[in-house]
C-alpha cells in the first residue's frame, strides 16, 4: 500500500478555515501516522502491541476510543522520536515543550510550523471575532519556557498585534512553593510578578493582555492598575486555570465593564488550546470550543469511557490528529460540563471546568467552633 | 454548578458587599440538623472579597456619636425587627434547627447580643488605658499626652457556628471606627446576617461591615487582606495563627472549675452543674473540667444523676437544653470521646452520649468522667456539648494544671491560691467563688478586651 502524500495533505492541511470531512480526516491521518515511511518512530514501534490495525480498524472519529492512553510515554520519549518521519531529514521544528507537571514529571511535545500557523490562524479569527483590536501593544504576564503559552503569546501579538512585553513566570515553583506549605513565598512571587506588569502597564501603551485568572484577581486588588486596565487595554485572554463564573461575571460587569474578556482553555498535550464560545452572555456559563477535527474532546464516566449525556458532568478526554502530531485518547484531569459543540462541528465542547480532587474536609472533632 | 430549581426555590442568603447584597452563582445549601435544606449562602469569589476589603479601607468611619448611634438603634431592631424576612423568633427557630442550639439558649442570646451591641461603644472603651484620650484636640495633648488609636482600618471576622453569642463581640471593633468584614460560620451564618442587616437598617454604610462567606480556601486570604483579624477554631487554627502579631485567636477555652477542701462542693453543685451544660454545653465559656481536693467520686456521682437527667429534645422544643447534631456527626464525637476516655472512669459514659430523636438528627446527652490526677491529658478535651472530666487536686498539683483555661471558677477560701491564678499568664479569667464559668457581662474582658489587641496608644505633643 502506498501512500498518496498529495491526497492525504489535502485532507489533513485544507486551506484555513475549511473543514474537513471528519470520518476521511481520521483514515487520512492514520495512513499517513501509521505508514512506516511517514509515521514517528514513536507510532510505528508502539502500534506492534495494538490488538487492531490502525489503517484498517480506525474510520471514524468514535474510533479514536480504542486507543490506548500513551500520554505518559511522552515523559521518557525521546523528542526527536515523536516527529512524522514523513517531514524528512529538515522537519521544520518550532520548539519542544512541556506539560505543568502538575502530576509528575513534565511530558514533551514537538511544536511544528504547519500546526502552529494552522492554530495562529484559527486563534486570530477568535481574536477578531471578540473584538480584539489589531495591531495592538500586549502584555503578557505567561510563562516563557518550556510551556508552549510563551510561544503562542509571541507568535499572537506577531500575527495580531504590535509589540508583546512580557512578564515571565515560573508555575511550576508555585506549585512546589504551594504544595510544600510555603504559601506566602508563592503569594510574594505572585506580588513580584504583578509589580513588572505594572511598570509595563504604566509606561506602555498596551491594549491586550493575557494573564491568567490567579494573577488577574491580584490585579483587581489594586485599585491603581484596575484604573490602568480600564484607561488602555480593551481586551484581556485569560488561560492557564480555571475562572469561576461568578467571577468572570463580576470582571465583566464590574471591574472591567468595557474591557473584552475572552478565556482558554489549553493544553500541552493537544498543542494548544480550545476558546471561548463568542458571544455568550454575562449570566451563561463559560464554554470552550476546538478545533476541530484536529482537536477534539469528549466528556466522559472516567469509570466506563462512555460519554455522559449534554449537561452532566464527566472527564475530559482530549484528541489530537493531525499531520505533525497524534495523541488520541488523552484522559486529562479535569471535569467539565459536555456540551453540543458548534453546528457542524464534532467531539464535545465543555463549561464548567474543575480539577479533579478538589475536595474539604473540614471536620474538626476537639473544640467547640 | 447552576442550582436546581428546588435550590433556588429555598431562602437565599445572599452576601452583603460594600455595594449591596450579592447573589452568587456559586452556594451552599444550609441544613438543618436533620439534613433537610433549609436555605442557600452565597459564596464570594477572591475578586469580590479583596475588592469589598479594598471598599471598606477607602472608607471613613462615621464620627463616634454616630456610631454609638447606630449600635443601639442595631440592637433594638436586632431583638425586635422584621430583618431579612424573618421575625425574631423564626430567626430563633432557624438557628436553633440549624445549629442545635437549644431554643431557650438562643433566645438568652439574642438578649445578650442585644444587650451587648447597645453596650458595644462603652464596653469598648473600658480597655482604653487610663491615661490615654480619644482624640488629639483634647486639651491635654497640648502638653503631651496619650492619645487612643486604631491599629488599622480593616478587621476581618473568621467567625464561630457553635454558639450565636459569639457574635456580640465583633461589634466593639465598629465601635472603635473599625470597618469589619465577616466570614460567616458555613454551619450557622444566620445570626451574623441578621447582625449586619440591622448595623446597615440602623444606618451604618454598607462599606462599613460586610457579610462575606466564602469557601475554605479564601479564609486566610480574608485575613490577610485586612489589617487585623480574629479567627475562631480549634488547636489547628489556633497554632496556624499564633505567630501572627496581625491574627488574634479565639480557640478552646478548657475552663474549668477548682474546688478546694475549705469548701463544700455540695454547697455549689447548682453552679458546677450550670457551668458544664449552660448554653447546652456548646461554649469556650463552659467548663470542661473540675478539679476536686478529696476523693472527686461523690462529686461525678452527684454530676452524673444531675446531667444523666437532662432530656434529649429537639433544639427548638421550648424545654431542651442539650444540643442537636446530624446523627453522623454526634456518632463521629461518641467514638471520638469513647477513645479518649480511655484510663478514665466513666459515670456518664460515650455510649450513652449519642440520642437519636428519629429525623436524622440526634441530641448530644452529657458526659462525666472520672480522671485518676490531676494533670490527665483528657482534662483538656473540650467537646461542645455537656462533657466534663473530673480529677482529684492537691495544693503540689497548684496552679500548673489550671494553664490554659479561659476561665477558672475558684471554689476556694485560699488567697494565695487566687493570686497565683490571677498570675498564671495562660489563665483568661479568675472568677472567685459562687459565679459559673459563662459568666459575661458587658464592659467585662472575655478573653482580655478586644480593644487591647485593635488599640495602642501614641504620644501627641502639640507646640
Amino acid at each position: 500500500m502506498t501512500l498518496d502524500i498529495a491526497e492525504t495533505d489535502r485532507i489533513l492541511e485544507p486551506p484555513h478555515g475549511t473543514r474537513p470531512d471528519p470520518d476521511a480526516f481520521v483514515q487520512a491521518a492514520m495512513a499517513w501516522h501509521f505508514d512506516p515511511d511517514t509515521g514517528s518512530p514513536f507510532w510505528l514501534k508502539r502500534a506492534t502491541a495494538f490488538d487492531f490495525d490502525p489503517r484498517r480498524d480506525i474510520r471514524t472519529h468514535a474510533d479514536l476510543a480504542r486507543f490506548p492512553n500513551v500520554a505518559a510515554e511522552l515523559r521518557h520519549v525521546p523528542a526527536a522520536d515523536l516527529v512524522p518521519r514523513g517531514y524528512g531529514d529538515r522537519p521544520d521544528v518550532i520548539g519542544v515543550y512541556e506539560s505543568g507537571g502538575t502530576t509528575g514529571a513534565p511530558k514533551r511535545v514537538v511544536l511544528l510550523r504547519d500546526w502552529l500557523e494552522r492554530t495562529l490562524h484559527w486563534s486570530n479569527e477568535a481574536l477578531d471575532a471578540y473584538g480584539f483590536p489589531r495591531g495592538a501593544d500586549w502584555l503578557g504576564l505567561v510563562p516563557g519556557g518550556p510551556h508552549i503559552v510563551g510561544e503562542y503569546f509571541q507568535r499572537s501579538v506577531a500575527t495580531h498585534g504590535r509589540y508583546g512585553f512580557r512578564v515571565d513566570l515560573d508555575p511550576r515553583w508555585v506549585k512546589r512553593a504551594i504544595a510544600q506549605g510555603r504559601g506566602p513565598e508563592a503569594g510574594a512571587y505572585a506580588e513580584h510578578v504583578i509589580d513588572q506588569a505594572a511598570e509595563v502597564l504604566r509606561t506602555q501603551d498596551i491594549g491586550v493582555m493575557t494573564i491568567t485568572p490567579p494573577l488577574l484577581e491580584r490585579l483587581a486588588r489594586r485599585d491603581e492598575l484596575v484604573d490602568l486596565v480600564n484607561d488602555k487595554v480593551r481586551a484581556i485572554r485569560w488561560g492557564g486555570t480555571q475562572m469561576d463564573a461568578d467571577s468572570r461575571h463580576l470582571y465583566r460587569t464590574e471591574v472591567f465593564p468595557d474591557t473584552v474578556l475572552s478565556g482558554n482553555y489549553g493544553s500541552t498535550m493537544i498543542l494548544g488550546f480550545a476558546g471561548e464560545r463568542p458571544g455568550l452572555p454575562d449570566d451563561e456559563p463559560c464554554v470552550f470550543d476546538t478545533l476541530d477535527p484536529w482537536v477534539t474532546f469528549g466528556v466522559v464516566d472516567p469509570d466506563t469511557g462512555l460519554p455522559v449525556p449534554y449537561g452532566e458532568r464527566g472527564r475530559v478526554v482530549a484528541h489530537h490528529v493531525s499531520k505533525s502530531f497524534l495523541l488520541p485518547n488523552n484522559l486529562e484531569r479535569d471535569l467539565a460540563t459536555r456540551v453540543s459543540p458548534p453546528e457542524g462541528g464534532i467531539g464535545d465542547s465543555v463549561a464548567d471546568i474543575a480539577p479533579v480532587g478538589v475536595f474539604e474536609n473540614e471536620t474538626v472533632i476537639e473544640g467547640v467552633y | 454548578m447552576p442550582p436546581t430549581p428546588e435550590e433556588e426555590a429555598l431562602p437565599q442568603l445572599d452576601a452583603l458587599g460594600p455595594r449591596g447584597p450579592y447573589r452568587a452563582r456559586n452556594r451552599l445549601t444550609v441544613t438543618d440538623v436533620s439534613g433537610a435544606p433549609v436555605a442557600q449562602l452565597s459564596l464570594v469569589p477572591g475578586v469580590f472579597l479583596h475588592r469589598a476589603l479594598t471598599a471598606l479601607r477607602r472608607a471613613e468611619p462615621p464620627a463616634p456619636d454616630h456610631r454609638a448611634a447606630v449600635l443601639a438603634r442595631a440592637a433594638e431592631l436586632f431583638t425586635t425587627g422584621r430583618l431579612g424576612g424573618l421575625t425574631v423568633a423564626e430567626h430563633e427557630h432557624l438557628v436553633s434547627r440549624v445549629g442545635g442550639v437549644p431554643l431557650a439558649v438562643v433566645r438568652t442570646a439574642t438578649r445578650a447580643i442585644g444587650e451587648r451591641l447597645a453596650a458595644a461603644y462603652d464596653s469598648a472603651r473600658r480597655a482604653r488605658p487610663v491615661d490615654a484620650r480619644d482624640d488629639w484636640r483634647d486639651p491635654l495633648t497640648r502638653a503631651g499626652r496619650a492619645v487612643w488609636t486604631r491599629r488599622g482600618e480593616v478587621f476581618a471576622v473568621n467567625a464561630a457556628g457553635n454558639h450565636p453569642g459569639t457574635h456580640s463581640l465583633w461589634p466593639e471593633a465598629l465601635a472603635l471606627g473599625f470597618r469589619v468584614a465577616v466570614r460567616p460560620s458555613r454551619r450557622e451564618p444566620f445570626t451574623p446576617y441578621r447582625l449586619i442587616t440591622a448595623l446597615r437598617e440602623a444606618g451604618l454604610g454598607p462599606d462599613q461591615v460586610a457579610f462575606l462567606p466564602t469557601g475554605h480556601e479564601l479564609a486566610d486570604e480574608l485575613l490577610r487582606g485586612a489589617d487585623l483579624g480574629m479567627v475562631y477554631g480549634g488547636d489547628d487554627a489556633v497554632r496556624r495563627h499564633r505567630s501572627d502579631p496581625a491574627v488574634l485567636t479565639q480557640g478552646p477555652g478548657r475552663s474549668k472549675i477548682l474546688v478546694t477542701a475549705d469548701v463544700d462542693w455540695r454547697e455549689h453543685l447548682d453552679t458546677i452543674v450550670d457551668s458544664v451544660s449552660h448554653h447546652g454545653g456548646t461554649g469556650c465559656v463552659n467548663a470542661t473540667a473540675v478539679l476536686v481536693e478529696g476523693d472527686p467520686a461523690p462529686l461525678c456521682a452527684a454530676l452524673a444523676e444531675r446531667l444523666g437527667a437532662l432530656p434529649a429534645l429537639a433544639p427548638e422544643d421550648d424545654k431542651a437544653v442539650l444540643p442537636v447534631q446530624p446523627v453522623a456527626t454526634a456518632r463521629a464525637f461518641g467514638t471520638h470521646l469513647a477513645n479518649r476516655a480511655a484510663g478514665t472512669r466513666a459515670w456518664l459514659g460515650a455510649e450513652g452520649v449519642v440520642a437519636e430523636l428519629g429525623d436524622g438528627s440526634a441530641a448530644l446527652r452529657p458526659a462525666v468522667h472520672q480522671a485518676d490526677r490531676p494533670d490527665a491529658a483528657q482534662l483538656g478535651v473540650e467537646l461542645p456539648f455537656p462533657c466534663v472530666w473530673v480529677a482529684p487536686w492537691t495544693p503540689e498539683a497548684g496552679t500548673a494544671v489550671l494553664r490554659d483555661s479561659l476561665v477558672v471558677t475558684a471554689l476556694t477560701r485560699r488567697e494565695e491560691l487566687i493570686d497565683r491564678l490571677l498570675d498564671e499568664p495562660t489563665i483568661g479569667n479568675v472568677y472567685v467563688g459562687d459565679t459559673p464559668t459563662y459568666r459575661i457581662a458587658p464592659g467585662l474582658p472575655h478573653d482580655g478586651f478586644l480593644g487591647d489587641f485593635l488599640m495602642r496608644t501614641k504620644a501627641v505633643i502639640r507646640t
